[in-house]
């Protein structure tokens, strides 16, 4: 009868215990609504893909948002599988750091730093003009786009400096409005196609290699572009509530969800204006290309959710390349000041190196009077976007050769066939991208845009290498807890403690 | 009731540093106070070998020792409770729920602080500090773990490095000379392992929710 109680008692604690720590865990639609905010669909349907009809004269866009949702998910399988066996998961360096070496793993974080950066700062070109021009047709308010911009640079360089994430209801109502909005778009611009027949054209597979199959590593280099953000799951891997199914089911909904809806606008946007009319109607219209499907309503609700979309996403974007490198910096991968932080355990200086760099982006345009939406959002989002997919090459690679080493219970899918086959076609796609840049930016072939961008990864790759070598050789206990983490440092102090491999 | 010579325990101490001495606002966020109060408390247990600390477990090992304070004793009841092993980082967690106030009770029983007025009801409980000169005493009783001219005390060098760990290292160091918090590192080098372990492990908590944006 003792025996009994006591037995109850402790049961009951225990489940105290985990019930109490279970119920400040983050679930899936937690989970969900912040990959899916770092994804930003409004930014996407509006701003990438009518300036990716316009830029690259393809059509085969709604095609390659399905293709690289498939490859994508190829990719997740094994992603999700590493994420389960390694503590820092917080980052595509962690995984290349653990699974193919830690120098390369540095190369990586310096290509991640640099991806995400020019995907913010890219965001500055997008909600300028567009902030301009609503501002000019509803409030009377004439000013240049670089104000606007500047004024979404402030606010976000003070929101980043009292660290606040668009969180919680907020989030959770515009993902909500914006992802219904583009839904309303892309049923009413399906139900009146140009010439009142509706195409499957460019949804067909056909028109992914339509000019010769570089056209494919440009479409993709668009698609990753828009999915970026997919990848953060594992981020949260420490506070799911049962990460080993809350981040895969999360992941793949965030990548069913981004796969439908884009697929589904692009593929309206080019019913309406007619397959070969939507090239030229993405160059006059531009975002308008999205917001002229449905009625007015529609579109003046679309246009208002777009700029706050550009604005979540501005946000959520400067708060991942704060996060990166402030993880660099404490892993002392970057200087160490970016790693500290200040009052209310706010990182300053990394919040604040990102936001110099939108500055002075934002001011180079303005004094150079380039276009913003081309040259400033598509060019370095895209160029972005193609860094990601150097990472997800990379990383799917890392997973092989991770789980080569012990498979740690993981199926062979898992380990080994899935991640071979998202490795082979991710490299295949950077190969083609790189080959046919200057389609992918829209200007002529050999112009000094088309290889400086992509070849700024090589160069900070290469630093990186170097960096790490340096590492190795002068500060190798640095070196050895390079991407372990935040728990790094703990678990080496008892006597019984095993070094970590 | 309030004394300069303090109550002696660390997490009172960690408290009274991360509080504004007059107004009683936190510098820290308040999950990383937690954590940081978190592991003062197990700290206290730790000190004199009530307990031993590993990454993957916590156990009680002196369970003969009488305790005097009611917040430690629960503890060590919440820790002998448990018939199956939890990590560190999960005791840190689960204690950081109600770390703070229940810190700040002890210290209000102890006349440190008092339950003050609070202008957003909302927010819960605000304390105060009864008297800022000890409320800020505990900086002068850390500064022997900042400055390599001084003596550092086991409890000072513990209560500093928990600081710096929940993120008062820039703080800290405006108060100890150039250098302060390497010399710091040096002085928790000497600490025993639990000690050791328990700060680690406050670090890499509060980091963690840094980067998987809860702090």
């Amino acid at each position: 009868m003792f025996n009994a109680q006591t037995t109850n008692a402790r049961a009951k604690s225990r489940s105290r215990m985990s019930q109490e720590l279970a119920k400040d865990r983050l679930g899936i639609p937690s989970v969900l609504f912040f990959v899916l905010a770092g994804v930003a669909p409004l930014t996407v349907a509006a701003g990438v893909i009518p300036t990716a009809y316009q830029t690259t004269g393809l059509t085969g866009i709604p095609a390659a948002f399905v293709a690289i949702a498939v490859i994508l998910g190829l990719f997740a399988i094994g992603y999700v599988a590493m994420t389960r066996h390694i503590t820092n998961s917080g980052a595509f360096y962690a995984f290349i750091s653990r699974g193919i070496g830690r120098a390369v793993g540095v190369g990586a974080a310096l290509v991640a730093l640099l991806s995400y950066s020019l995907l913010q700062v890219g965001l500055y070109g997008a909600f300028g003009p567009n902030a301009a021009s609503e501002a000019a047709a509803h409030l009377g308010l004439h000013a240049a786009w670089w104000v606007w911009a500047l004024g979404a640079w402030a606010v976000i360089t003070v929101l980043g400096l009292l660290r606040v994430d668009i969180t919680g209801w907020v989030l959770g109502v515009l993902l909500t409005a914006e992802i219904a909005v583009i839904l309303a778009e892309t049923v009413s611009g399906l139900l009146h196609p140009a010439g009142g027949q509706l195409t499957f054209g460019t949804l067909s597979p056909a028109d992914l290699t339509s000019a010769g199959v570089g056209t494919f590593g440009v479409l993709a280099v668009v698609a990753v572009l828009g999915f970026v953000g997919f990848e953060q799951a594992p981020v949260l891997a420490e506070e799911a509530k049962r990460a080993r199914r809350t981040i895969p089911t999360a992941t793949y909904l965030a990548l069913g969800v981004i796969a439908v809806v884009y697929a589904g606008a692009a593929w309206a946007m080019a019913a309406h204006a007619g397959q070969s009319h939507v090239v030229a109607a993405a160059g006059q219209e531009g975002p308008g290309l999205l917001f002229g499907l449905g009625n007015g309503f529609l579109s003046n609700a679309a246009q208002l959710l777009f700029l706050t979309s550009l604005f979540a996403a501005a946000l959520a974007f400067h708060n991942v390349v704060w996060r990166y490198m402030y993880a660099l910096g404490r892993e002392h991968v970057l200087p160490a000041a970016l790693g500290r932080t200040g009052g209310n355990n706010i990182p300053k200086a990394a919040s604040l190196a990102q936001s110099a760099t939108g500055l002075a982006v934002i001011v180079a345009y303005a004094i150079g009077g380039w276009p913003p939406m081309t040259d400033l959002f598509f060019w370095l989002g895209t160029t972005g976007g193609f860094g990601i997919l150097l990472l997800l090459a990379l990383t799917s690679i890392a997973v092989v050769a991770f789980f080569a080493r012990d498979g740690l219970g993981e199926s062979l899918w898992a380990r080994l066939i899935s991640p071979i086959l998202a490795a082979a076609l991710l490299t295949l796609i950077v190969v083609l991208a790189v080959q046919n840049y200057a389609t992918l930016l829209g200007v002529p072939a050999g112009s000094a845009a088309s290889w400086i961008l992509p070849a700024s990864y090589a160069l900070v790759f290469v630093i990186g290498l170097a960096w790490g070598a340096l590492l190795r050789a002068r500060r190798p206990q640095l070196y050895k807890a390079i991407g372990l983490g935040a728990y790094a440092a703990t678990g080496q102090l008892k006597p019984t403690a095993t070094e970590p491999a | 009731m309030a004394r300069l010579t303090g109550t002696g325990r660390i997490a009172d101490d960690l408290y009274l540093i991360a509080h504004h001495e007059v107004s009683g606002r936190s510098f820290l966020h308040p999950r990383a106070i937690g954590l940081g109060l978190a592991g003062a408390l197990l700290a206290e247990l730790a000190l004199p070998d009530l307990i031993r600390v590993w990454p993957e477990a916590i156990a009680v090992t002196g369970r003969s020792v009488p305790i005097q304070d009611g917040l430690v004793r629960a503890i060590v009841g919440q820790l002998l409770a448990e018939p199956e092993r939890h990590p560190a980082k999960d005791w840190l967690q689960y204690l950081a729920r109600t770390a703070t106030l229940d810190v700040a009770h002890r210290l209000g029983r102890a006349g440190y602080l008092t339950q003050g007025w609070s202008r957003r009801p909302w927010r819960g409980e605000r304390w105060v500090p009864v008297d800022a000169d000890c409320a800020f005493a505990p900086f002068y009783r850390v500064r022997g773990a900042l400055d390599p001219a001084k003596q550092a005390s086991v409890i000072g060098t513990t209560v500093a490095g928990l600081a710096v760990a929940c993120g008062l290292g820039s703080r800290l160091a405006q108060f100890g000379p150039t250098g302060a918090l390497r010399h710091l590192d040096e002085s928790v080098r000497q600490l025993k392992p639990d000690l050791r372990e328990l700060i680690a492990q406050t670090q890499a908590a509060v980091d963690s929710a840094v980067l998987s944006h809860r702090v």
